[in-house]
């Protein structure tokens, strides 16, 4: 009896599409992180980590090491505020 | 729109118009990002104690941010200090510990390799120790322990 190979069809379409979609979640989110792997677990201080990282670097996860920051980093940051009267 | 948009473009440097008065001085920013400030950590906190230690009382008298001024100069410069003697003197293991923790979401636990060198480096240059706080009389603290539970999961 030859072997049914029809029915090995959804069992390689499931794997694709697995495949796929997991490569896909995984090229976009290392795309957004600048290569590296997500943050998880990010509490209070690390949003205001980031958030410092990003004026200092102009993205979330960026990072350097010099000492000197760019200029104008005394005045970056931004304060969310609102008109209460 | 009631929220903050930033300009996608800066036609003028911007000024700040309600700056410092002239009579505090002024201090350089420490311009380094999160990830090498998460390694240089412990080493801060042995190179810099007392000033620390002294902005930390000076804020728990009065959270008022003119209160306090000359000990938080005092905590930029040495950090500043600090990390220009790093970069001097181990730069190279002070990079690859620093990236990496951001490859490991920033964790000390799965970056133990790279640390030991840069302690290592840190002892013999600048006789810095990482001495971590808290840790229990009788128990080796966590860094030095030799095969520990909670462990990166590829050697």
């Amino acid at each position: 009896m030859p072997v049914p190979w029809e029915a090995l069809i959804p069992f390689g379409l499931v794997t694709v599409m697995f495949g796929v979609s997991g490569t896909l979640l995984n090229v976009s989110t290392r795309a957004q992180n600048l290569g590296k792997p997500i943050r998880h677990n990010i509490d209070n201080w690390d949003e205001m980590m980031m958030r410092r990282d990003e004026q200092l670097t102009g993205h979330k996860r960026g990072q350097r090491d010099d000492p000197v920051p760019p200029a104008g980093f005394e005045t970056s940051s931004v304060w969310q505020t609102e008109k209460t009267t | 729109m009631s929220s903050y948009q930033p300009g996608s473009v800066q036609t003028r440097p911007y000024v700040d118009p309600t700056p410092l008065p002239d009579d505090i001085p002024k201090v350089q920013e420490l311009g380094v990002t999160s990830g090498p400030l998460k390694s240089a950590a412990f080493f801060i906190g042995a190179y810099c104690k007392e000033y620390n230690e002294d902005f930390m009382l000076c804020k728990a008298e009065n959270r008022d941010p003119a209160h306090c001024l000359k000990e938080g100069r005092r905590v930029t410069r040495c950090a500043t200090d600090l990390i220009n003697k790093m970069r001097e003197n181990c730069l190279s293991q002070f990079q690859e510990h620093w990236n990496c923790l951001e490859r490991n979401n920033q964790e000390y636990y799965l970056c133990r390799k790279p640390e030991r060198s840069l302690n290592a480096c840190m002892f013999e240059k600048l006789g810095l120790t990482k001495v971590i706080p808290g840790t229990p009389q009788g128990q080796k603290p966590i860094h030095e322990v030799e095969s520990p539970i909670f462990k990166a999961i590829q050697k």
